[in-house]
């Protein structure tokens, strides 16, 4: 009796592990934006000329300067950032070489950097980036409503999720303006949900990266047909009850000016 | 669970002592839930227990501390060297004490009492990365295990490496390796020679918790030489940091972040480096395996003979596996003095030139001018026939580069006793000084050239004729932030270099003094000057030698303690040859020759070659000087015979017969033997040690195998000269890395790689 | 012991009942009771089998038991092949090796459930010994008939004048 029982439960058991076994990959999301590899394409080889511009090489200089000279390597990171606001918010291939010239390291080091840190693309995005958070709080205050929101309303897909076979990138509405990309904490929590919209429609002068924050599907895309329209949104929380992080409606607790802190009696010891 | 608990109940009562630790110190209630199958994991005691820390700092332990195991030998036979004996320090692995240097690692420490760390990051000859955190042991007073790799050992550390935490953590370390790894080991070449294989015995789990889907990689190419699977790969990055730090081609990366992480050159590259065949060793899975051993034979069908290398002069220590008749790869043997454990693409990939083109019957050219075979009486008679009919002086005899000492000497003694003394090897047809050792050998010695500050290269590539000195070279520049100085034809040296002309111009001005160069050879403490083995062939290469011998008494080159005038030499017989005195008398003799012996020499010039000359090849490829031969006698190669060759540093070795030769061919000394007795003048040598024994009396340093015999006398007895520098640049001795033999041009593999990797350079 | 066996005799006289005694002995004979008689194997399984319950038939034929009480413990359980002439261990599917060998509790036609049905291919017991055509001869072996032409080097040939 024993023994039957104990058979019955194990196989169903085993046909629930088979029942997980048979479901489709699709359920992991992928995260990255793009391979981790460089397939030629006509806008993006190693034999395009690419050169910072007379006033990023300014600025290049400077930022070198903020680094001894035999730790150039060091600078890897802002003159990416430099070199991707200069090319409309992405990286082609010879970009990183002209910045891995400029510090004189091996190329293969630059794109070490540039793989890791997600924040470089390295396939062409719009002039306006949309980063949707999904970290838990965002997502548990309705991020995938967001997210969804904004793919519906520009009919783009998702990162990660393959358009052209071939180059695996984000998906730039025609007109090139938007693209949504999945970021990960950008530490507004507290005003959750948020998206983070990179800037890159006037170089990297008027370059801008901007937090939207406590968003709902339909303000989100109403901040879309404002920058589609050439405005910039009111930066920040977009609950009008709210300032900054403060609860709404204004503050409940630590009304009282706060106490000092406690001094320690200096004499006694 | 209720066999659990009394399990558990039992064990409690018997006294273990890891039960009494933990009782004491938490709640009795915790510990009575659980399984008794299930390991502590305990953080050392003292630390959860206050007084007990106390006690043992407060009063140290009378006696010795029990010895866990008895006292082993080191791993590996690691030997410790002690810089300065007041910074040994004495750590305490598994309660064994030993004394290690100040700055060694954990890990290090270990091998010398005889632990052997599990390890897949960590190499000993590459800068530590600690990524792979599968050496993790326990350390007495840390809270956490330590990865003992990238851990400097302190003085009176209490290592423990068999503890279950260090068994525990290891094993969670296997289990995420072996999560994104795939199963193929049936289907891996690694299989049997595999560390994550190896180790997961000891650490793995028969069964994963992982139910996800495993991760899969593209596979990158990387040239005709290494395969590469990634998805096997466990990034544990030795690839990159081998291709960075000892073979200078910053090709290869860690691209990508968390589970994405994969190694690659990101944009579509080859690996166009002389040692890429080594990331194939340092790979400890499967990721990175040779292409043409791939799916060929599996590691434990391999006989393997340790032998030598004669692809270059440096000798590297190699071994050959072998499955019955056939060679099937060549893998570096450790030789810290010559090769460390590299060996270049050349030496490990020509293996299948010595399956292809082979000689396996004597043959002779018959009037209609077509080779047909004979048998071994008819040729040696036919040769024997001719050797009478030709005055003494016409008989010419040239050694191969790949010849052995033993052949030498024999191909020596017998023109010698028909009369000729016209007899030189391959890379020694113009006269240079035989005499004096030093004047053709690397005296600093290859590892020696470690000590090196500056460096002047004359006329030499490095790169392309010795790739172990090249990485020696470029070692040194590493470590030392040593000054090379290269006078020759535009070369593509993998280390900062400057290049200071491409004339002897330049070679007089720094002998004069005149050159920004020399203030940094004056400078070095050790200065080395390397002068290529192409100078030979130049007319003027005693003037060369003597400019070069000026600038070593300006910058103190040649000392007692320190000896920096080498010379770097081409091919593996070279140094034996000239030890054995093969230089031709008279320098043109070759355009008078009427009987030509050519033992394995391809590269000679027979261009000037009177039309009615007779030549008896002698060899095991046909090759170039096959076309021209009359009697072709087969001969073994080098992984089929016996045979002593002295390297470019003047250590001399031993190869090894690693499968047995082909069709009739034999050894060359055997036929050279045979020959002089069907030609009336038997040779006395009957055996190789009678062979041997007349090398003792021309070169007795030839026999001391696998012993660097250094020049004795210096430069300073060398007789007067009077010639002039002629202004004609250097040019490069080695055209073609990947052919530079008889071996290497027949072999596919070599000349896909010239195909391929050459052309993008 | 004596129960069973009148178990045995009633169960067989009901048997030669509902078959008739042609019948009988047909199923007999396919049983394997014709052959326990050169047999003392099959004899002593069948032995074996009394009392003992059938816990699973593979699609082979083989059929496994297991008996609980009286028993040695590690002896519990066994299988009586399905061929009956010449059975080996091979011929036991992975399926049921594991439930066979103590190494899981699961039965056979449970594990049957997590076989792959994309790439899972048949169970074929070993053949060696069963005929040359299953015999694995490496290259250039002797037995190797088709690769005998194969050569260890290629040899040069004189094409130049």
């Amino acid at each position: 009796m024993f023994a039957t029982g104990a058979a019955r439960l194990a196989s169903k058991r085993l046909l629930e592990i088979r029942q997980v076994f048979r479901q489709s990959p699709q359920t992991s999301r992928s995260l990255s934006t793009a391979l981790n590899y460089h397939l030629d394409s006509p806008d993006n080889n190693p034999d395009m000329p690419w050169e910072f511009s007379e006033k990023n090489k300014e600025k290049a200089k400077e930022i070198l300067s903020h680094y001894p000279s035999n730790y150039k390597q060091s600078a890897v990171i802002p003159l990416l950032d430099l070199a991707q606001q200069q090319h409309g918010g992405w990286l082609p291939v010879s970009a990183m070489n002209a910045v891995a010239k400029v510090i004189e390291v091996a190329p293969i080091r630059v794109y070490e950097v540039a793989t890791f840190y997600s924040m470089f693309n390295r396939a062409k995005v719009g002039k306006y980036h949309l980063l949707v958070c999904g970290t838990t709080p965002c997502m548990i205050r309705g991020s995938r409503d967001i997210e969804d929101a904004l793919l519906k309303h520009l009919g783009v897909k998702r990162n990660g999720e393959l358009i052209a076979a071939r180059y695996r990138s984000c998906e730039v509405t025609k007109d090139g303006m938007f693209s949504v990309g999945e970021m990960e904490c950008m530490g507004s929590c507290v005003n959750a949900p948020m998206i983070a919209v990179a800037d890159y429609s006037n170089g990297s002068e008027g370059y801008t990266y901007n937090y939207y924050e406590d968003l709902t599907p339909e303000r989100v895309v109403e901040i879309v047909e404002m920058f589609r329209k050439g405005e910039i949104p009111p930066v920040g929380t977009q609950n009008k009850k709210r300032i900054m992080s403060g609860p709404e409606d204004g503050n409940t607790s630590l009304l009282s000016d706060p106490k000092p802190p406690p001094c320690r009696d200096l004499n006694a010891c | 669970m209720g066999f659990a608990l009394i399990a558990l109940r039992r064990a409690s009562r018997s006294s273990t002592s890891v039960f009494n630790r933990l009782s004491s110190s938490s709640p009795a209630s915790i510990s009575r839930v659980l399984p008794s199958s299930y390991r502590w994991i305990v953080s050392t005691p003292e630390l959860q227990n206050p007084e007990a820390a106390t006690a043992t700092t407060t009063t140290p332990q009378p006696t010795q501390p029990e010895l866990i195991h008895p006292p082993r030998n080191p791993v590996g036979g690691a030997r410790v060297h002690f810089p300065n004996p007041d910074d040994a320090i004495e750590v305490f692995v598994d309660g064994f004490p030993v004394k290690i240097p100040k700055g060694m690692t954990v890990l290090q420490a270990c091998e010398i009492a005889g632990v052997d760390i599990p390890r897949f990051c960590y190499h000993s000859r590459l800068s530590i990365a600690g990524n792979c955190r599968m050496c993790l042991v326990e350390v007495e007073k840390s809270p956490k295990p330590v990865a003992s790799c990238a851990m400097p050992a302190l003085p009176g550390m209490k290592i423990k490496t068999d503890t279950p935490i260090a068994k525990k953590a290891r094993e969670g370390v296997m289990e995420f390796l072996l999560m994104n790894h795939p199963l193929d080991c049936p289907i891996c070449d690694q299989g049997g020679e595999c560390d994550l294989q190896d180790q997961s015995m000891a650490f793995g789990s028969d069964r994963g918790r992982f139910t996800d889907v495993k991760r899969s990689v593209v596979d990158k190419n990387l040239g005709p030489l290494v395969k590469t699977v990634m998805t096997r790969c466990i990034q544990c990055t030795r690839c990159v940091r081998f291709a960075t730090e000892v073979a200078g081609v910053q090709d290869l990366g860690m691209l990508g972040r968390g589970s994405g992480e994969e190694i690659g050159t990101y944009v579509e590259k080859l690996m166009t480096s002389e040692l890429s065949g080594n990331v194939i060793d340092i790979c400890p899975v499967g990721a990175l395996t040779s292409k043409p051993f791939a799916f060929k034979a599996r590691n434990w069908e391999l006989k393997g003979t340790e032998t030598i290398d004669v692809t270059d002069a440096v000798g590297s220590n190699i071994r050959i596996d072998s499955r019955g008749p056939e060679v099937m790869r060549i893998i570096p043997r450790l030789n810290e003095d010559i090769n460390e454990e590299w060996i270049s693409d050349k030496t490990r990939f020509c293996y299948d030139g010595l399956k292809r083109q082979r000689l396996n019957d004597p043959m002779i050219r018959g009037p209609d001018g077509r080779f047909k075979s004979v048998s071994w009486r008819d040729a040696l008679a036919i040769v024997a026939e001719v050797v009478h009919n030709v005055k003494p002086e016409e008989i010419v005899g040239v050694a191969g580069k790949l010849s052995d000492a033993e052949s030498m000497m024999m191909l020596k003694d017998f023109l010698n006793k028909l009369g000729s003394n016209n007899v030189w090897c391959e890379g020694t047809a113009a006269q240079p000084c035989a005499d004096l050792r030093s004047g053709f050998l690397m005296n600093s010695s290859i590892g020696g050239l470690e000590k090196a500050d500056a460096f002047l290269l004359v006329g030499t590539q490095p790169r392309v004729e010795a790739a172990m000195v090249n990485a020696r070279i470029r070692k040194t520049v590493k470590a030392n932030q040593a000054k090379v100085g290269y006078i020759g034809p535009p070369a593509d040296l993998n280390y900062d270099h400057q290049h200071l002309g491409t004339t002897p111009q330049t070679l007089l001005e720094i002998a004069e003094g005149r050159h920004p160069f020399c203030s940094t050879l004056l400078s070095a403490k050790n200065p080395a000057i390397i002068v290529g083995a192409g100078l030979f062939e130049r007319m003027d290469k005693d003037a060369i030698f003597s400019a070069v011998e000026t600038i070593a008494k300006l910058g103190k080159v040649v000392r007692p303690d320190w000896n920096g005038l080498n010379v770097l030499l081409l091919n593996a017989a070279q140094a034996a040859a000239l030890d054995l005195g093969l230089v031709p008398e008279t320098e043109n003799s070759i355009e008078s020759a009427k009987f030509l012996y050519l033992m394995g020499a391809d590269d000679v010039n027979l261009d000037k070659l009177p039309g009615d000359a007779f030549v008896v090849y002698q060899g095991h490829h046909g090759d170039k000087s096959v076309y021209r031969a009359n009697v072709i006698l087969p001969a073994s190669a080098f992984s089929e015979k016996e045979g002593i060759y002295e390297n470019t540093e003047g250590c001399a070795q031993q190869t090894l017969p690693a499968v047995p030769t082909v069709g009739d061919a034999r050894d060359d000394w055997k036929i050279i033997r045979a020959l002089s007795e069907v030609s009336g003048i038997q040779l006395p040598y009957d055996s190789l040690g009678a062979v041997r024994s007349r090398i003792r009396n021309v070169a007795p340093n030839l026999l001391h195998v696998d012993e660097r015999e250094s020049a004795t006398f210096s430069h300073v007895v060398k007789p007067e000269f009077c010639q002039k520098i002629s202004m004609t640049p250097f040019t490069s001795a080695v055209e073609n890395f990947y052919m530079t033999d008889s071996i290497t041009r027949a072999s596919k593999i070599m000349a896909q790689c010239s195909a391929s990797l050459l052309s993008k350079k | 012991m004596l129960g069973a066996l009148t178990k045995i005799g009633k169960s067989a006289l009901n048997g030669i009942k509902e078959k008739g005694i042609g019948g009988f002995f047909k199923e007999l004979k396919q049983d394997g009771f014709v052959r326990c008689l050169p047999d003392g194997n099959l004899l002593q399984t069948k032995i074996h089998n009394i009392g003992a319950t059938l816990v699973g038939v593979d699609k082979f034929g083989n059929k496994y038991y297991e008996k609980l009480e009286n028993v040695q413990y590690g002896r519990h359980r066994w299988v009586e092949y399905g061929e009956k002439t010449r059975y080996n261990a091979s011929q036991v599917p992975p399926e049921w090796h594991g439930w066979l060998h103590y190494i899981t509790d699961h039965t056979g036609d449970e594990l049957l459930m997590l076989k792959p049905q994309r790439y899972g291919v048949d169970h074929k017991q070993n053949f060696s010994g069963e005929g040359d055509e299953y015999i694995y001869h490496s290259k250039g072996h002797a037995l190797n008939p088709g690769q005998k032409d194969w050569t260890r080097y290629q040899k040069w040939k004189p094409t130049q004048p």
